[in-house]
């Protein structure tokens, strides 16, 4: 075998191939071979099941308005910051009505869909992109209720937020507080992406701050708060393009200081980012090139 | 990468270890490039593993050879050199590779195990072939062979 690897090139060609095909496989197996690994149950949960029936009269719907008499959420579009940004204003009479959901209603590696397809599917309100949980091997996933996913981040980049059955939120590390100690915590939802933008009313990011410290400041965002019990702020800001520059997490923690947020925390941003309400995609979601929706794991939504 | 130094001009050591030099440092300067131009579309996102992979060729490849040039040019005309060769390119091409990888990865925020492969086989390959390249110094040494440079 040595004497037919001594010969000119033949080592150099077979193993260039090998670490070609090599690298091939390994793209493919991270960002395109979908794994699917357990679908979502679709039997209703006790709080679904408790959900009173719905008076389809008394339901207002406008361009920036939905109304019922369970959920209200309010669409306000402004610039700041050379950036247009979008807040919904949700208020809710039972956590029950904020909700996620996996793309294809399946937990999984590379199942993706786009946010309003998903939303559209849910026959969700109002809807943003999650944590695209899928993207990554670490980090609780914990939807509706189901765990999904028990292994936490490492420190240093494992803030989560839980948001529990009665709706509220908090935010815990997930290198210190392994998912089963969060179970006396009622968790309804757990988000694994961040960092906390704005904890017990106070800001918690700084203008140098930036996920992983490695991305440009500014860039497409979105981020959930929480007024006050069954109240939420959820934010969606354009950015890489010539109309919006982008927002950082610094000026997007101040946006939910001034509304008065006790507990803000951000959610996958750039190419994800996508507010969809009343059936439509309101935002401009953006690859950075071209106006886009990308296609996610997860959503965010209100709906019933 | 090793393939244009891939044919070894046993006769002129020196010429062949300079030409293994300077495809070393063209690959180091390619590698800087990349980065530069994968952070201009990765919306300036950088990774540490893309932005250091210019060393493995840089020092692991062209400053061993430069070593190698200046200390023992002769050991090029040794049985065993062609093995050493192989190997140790293999080793230098499956890091760079690996980092550059893992570089992607960073960039677009996710990971994979497989990335530890590269390191490892990488690591493995450098270690074997410079066992090799030991081997044949030693070899050289006993049968009182000068390695000194001869221009």
């Amino acid at each position: 075998m040595i004497k037919f690897f001594s010969k000119p090139y033949r080592w150099t060609v077979i193993f260039t191939l090998l670490l070609t095909m090599s690298f091939i496989f390994v793209l493919l197996d991270t960002f395109v071979i979908p794994k699917s690994i357990q679908s979502v149950e679709t039997e209703p949960t006790d709080t679904e099941k408790a959900a009173p029936e719905l008076n389809k009269s008394a339901v207002v719907i406008t361009d920036n308005i939905y109304k019922d008499e369970n959920i209200k959420i309010t669409i306000e579009t402004y610039r700041e910051y050379d950036t247009t940004i979008y807040v919904a204003d949700v208020q809710l009479t039972d956590a029950a009505y904020l909700k996620t959901a996996l793309a294809g209603n399946t937990y999984g590696r590379n199942i993706t869909e786009k946010t309003s397809a998903i939303a559209a599917a849910h026959n969700a309100v109002l809807a943003v992109n999650g944590d695209y949980y899928g993207f990554r091997d670490y980090g609780y996933v914990l939807r509706n209720g189901t765990v999904y996913r028990n292994i936490a981040r490492s420190a240093g980049d494992d803030e989560a937020l839980l948001v529990d059955e009665e709706g509220n939120f908090s935010v815990f590390h997930e290198s210190q507080a392994g998912i089963e100690s969060l179970y006396n915590k009622n968790p309804w939802q757990i988000f694994s992406f961040g960092p906390a933008l704005v904890k017990n009313g106070q800001i918690m990011v700084d203008s140098t701050s930036e996920i992983s410290g490695k991305s440009m400041r500014s860039n497409p965002r979105t981020a959930i708060g929480q007024i006050s019990s069954l109240h939420y702020i959820f934010i969606v800001s354009d950015g890489r393009t010539n109309e919006s520059a982008g927002l950082s997490l610094f000026e997007l923690a101040q946006e939910f200081k001034e509304k008065d947020c006790i507990t803000a925390y951000n959610l996958d941003g750039g190419g994800s980012s996508t507010m969809y309400f009343n059936g439509e995609v309101i935002n401009n979601p953006t690859d950075g090139r071209r106006i886009k929706e990308r296609e996610v794991s997860d959503i965010v939504y209100c709906g019933y | 990468m090793t393939l244009s130094i891939a044919a070894i001009d046993s006769k002129r050591p020196k010429c062949q270890l300079r030409r293994t030099i300077i495809t070393y440092w063209l690959v180091s300067i390619a590698a800087i490039a990349v980065d530069n131009i994968y952070a201009i579309f990765g919306h300036g996102v950088r990774s540490p593993a893309m932005t250091w992979m210019f060393l493995y060729p840089l020092l692991g490849g062209g400053l061993v050879f430069l070593l190698i040039k200046l200390l023992f040019p002769q050991s090029i005309k040794a049985s065993g050199y062609r093995l050493f060769y192989n190997v140790y390119n293999s080793g230098i091409a499956a890091l760079t590779t690996g980092s550059f990888l893992k570089g992607i990865l960073d960039i677009a925020g996710t990971s994979s195990p497989y990335t530890a492969v590269y390191y490892i086989t990488g690591g493995l390959f450098i270690a074997a072939g410079l066992i090799i390249l030991l081997y044949i110094i030693l070899q050289y040494k006993n049968k009182g062979n000068s390695l000194k440079c001869v221009n």
